[in-house]
């Protein structure tokens, strides 16, 4: 088990996000949270990667507590995430978007001798962009990459870190069907060859269904199911949260 | 010094050679001095602005602390400059230190608000106590000695001693904003939450960022009254802080050779306008509105008119 969330609630004032959920990801598995919008799917992956600190229950990560703990240590023990609106450096280029991620791994990181040496991870970068098609793209800025660019940019940043679990808050999100059967089909290639731990969360019933092995449902904060994509697809309270919901 | 590179060498050679210009008076000397002093500081503090994306409206305490750190040395009747360096950089370093501890836990206007509040803390101690002698502050210096019996008697002097200054300065804000450090800087100033979840203390890199620029504003404060035999409350108060930041904003953000541009610029024409009128603050307003609204990279941005090259402020 390489990541437990256990019994988890966070309360905004009054409104309760999250309520008392629990689920276990195991190593190598490709585990998808799915709901309706304002589910609480967003705030689950915020207090996984130590945005926020749970109002109640514990997150456990390769062994440690990581309950509370914010991001830069969360992400120093292996997770990295993407996030749902695209969060990059827009003003650097898209080479240095990535060395500026797989340099917090360099040894120098940290010491002093960082104020005057700079660690060379051009292979590791390098490596990144050309699994994501942005090699001829290398020398723009982010922030002129199409949207599709972006989220595979996104999806590199995080990578670079070289994590052993990748959160990735809808990465599909805002392309075109197409666009979608492609990036799911490249997500699912990278996590396999790299053997990674993938939490996802979507929105898209379609792009969940193709690639995860177990799937989790949450509606108004809930956690109302959890089994096999097959499962799931049958499984009438699901049904009910999105049909009912009129959502999606 | 790879980084540093060959035009820089250039630009300075050019400037060791002013003193030769025909007509170069000690008026023009000290003049100079007060340009390049300026400048320094404003490169400084781009490492802040332009860089980590940090305004801090304190960097005024900074400054005339330095000052004052070299003064109390020299009235007590030790000249050396290196004492006096020394002495200012470990002031205003553990000044800095708490400083930038309660500064950096905060963002934007809260960061700007708290290094003003900071400051404003210390001129309200120099000015309104006679610790340090009030609003006089500690007149009549002597002048400093590089080495025993070699006095920095001279105008021509006092100018070498602001370019070793310039020098120092811009070799440790090029270092760093060309090394590792100086490109998380860039990273936090891009998208701070982003750089957190890469694994960065942002904090920790903020409060580095701060160190080194209050240490080598601290340090052009430290050389101020090796120049001006004074060092006064005034050199603290809130609008030398905003002079700071108009000389970065007139040379250009991120580029640190812009606000060494922006500085002296704005010495030289405070000097001047305010020779011929006493409302010379009106003309310099209307020169930095021009500049602001039609140069908004600054004066550096100029170049981009001669050269297709784009880049130079990020990573």
């Amino acid at each position: 088990m390489i990541l437990e969330v256990d019994d988890v609630t966070r309360r905004f004032g009054a409104l309760t996000a999250l309520n008392r959920v629990s689920f276990a990801v195991d190593a190598g598995q490709i585990f998808s949270v799915i709901g309706p919008n304002g589910a609480g799917k967003s705030t689950l992956f915020n207090v996984v990667s130590g945005l926020f600190a749970p109002s109640a229950g514990r997150v456990r990560f390769r062994g440690h507590d990581i309950t509370g703990l914010p991001p830069e240590r969360v992400n120093r023990l292996g997770l990295a995430k993407t996030f749902q609106i695209t969060s990059l450096f827009p003003e650097i280029s898209v080479l240095d978007n990535v060395r500026i991620a797989a340099q917090s791994r360099a040894p120098e990181s940290g010491r002093v001798s960082s104020l005057w040496r700079r660690p060379d991870v051009d292979a590791t970068a390098g490596a990144l962009l050309e699994a994501f098609g942005l090699t001829a793209r290398r020398d723009a800025h982010a922030r002129d990459l199409s949207h599709g660019e972006q989220r595979y940019l996104e999806i590199c940043v995080a990578l670079a870190t070289n994590p052993t679990l990748l959160l990735l808050d809808e990465p599909t999100a805002g392309m075109t069907p197409g666009e979608t059967r492609d990036a799911t089909a490249l997500i699912r290639k990278v996590v396999l060859e790299r053997a990674l731990t993938l939490l996802l969360i979507e929105h898209d019933m379609s792009v969940v269904m193709g690639i995860s092995d177990r799937v989790a449902v949450l509606h108004f904060g809930e956690k109302i199911a959890e089994g096999t994509p097959d499962a799931i697809r049958s499984d009438p309270r699901v049904i009910e949260a999105y049909l009912g919901g009129g959502d999606d | 010094m790879k980084s540093v590179g060959w035009r820089a060498l250039l630009v300075f050679a050019v400037l060791a050679l002013v003193p030769l210009v025909p007509g170069m008076s000690r008026y023009y000397l000290l003049l100079a001095f007060d340009a390049l002093l300026f400048g320094a500081i404003a490169m400084s503090l781009d490492l802040l602005m332009g860089y980590t994306g940090l305004v801090s409206f304190g960097h005024a305490a900074f400054y005339g602390l330095g000052a004052y750190a070299t003064a109390i040395v020299m009235e007590r009747g030790v000249l050396s400059i290196w004492v006096c360096v020394a002495f200012a950089l470990l002031v205003v370093g553990l000044y800095a230190l708490v400083v930038s501890y309660f500064a950096t836990a905060r963002r934007g206007i809260y960061f700007a608000l708290l290094t003003l509040i900071f400051a404003e803390v210390v001129y309200t101690v120099f000015r309104y106590t006679q610790a340090f002698g009030g609003s006089d502050g500690i007149q009549g210096l002597p002048d400093a000695t590089l080495l025993p019996g070699v006095a920095i008697d001279t105008p021509l002097r006092k100018y070498y001693l602001v370019l070793a200054y310039l020098a120092v300065a811009y070799v440790v804000c090029r270092v760093i904003v060309t090394s590792h450090f100086g490109r998380v800087l860039v990273a936090i100033r891009e998208n701070e939450d982003r750089a957190r979840f890469l694994g960065y203390n942002v904090q920790r890199y903020k409060m580095g960022a701060c160190m080194v620029s209050a240490l080598l504003t601290g340090l052009g404060g430290a050389i101020y009254p090796m120049r001006s035999a004074f060092a006064t409350p005034d050199l603290m108060l809130w609008t030398e802080s905003g002079e700071f930041i108009i000389s970065v904003m007139i040379g250009g953000l991120g580029t640190l050779v812009g606000p060494v541009i922006g500085g002296a610029f704005f010495t030289i024409l405070r000097d001047k306008v305010s020779s011929v009128v006493d409302w010379y603050f009106i003309v310099i307003g209307g020169v930095l509105i021009v500049i602001v609204l039609f140069m908004p990279r600054g004066l550096l941005g100029l170049r981009r008119l001669f050269a297709r090259r784009t880049g130079g402020a990020a990573a």
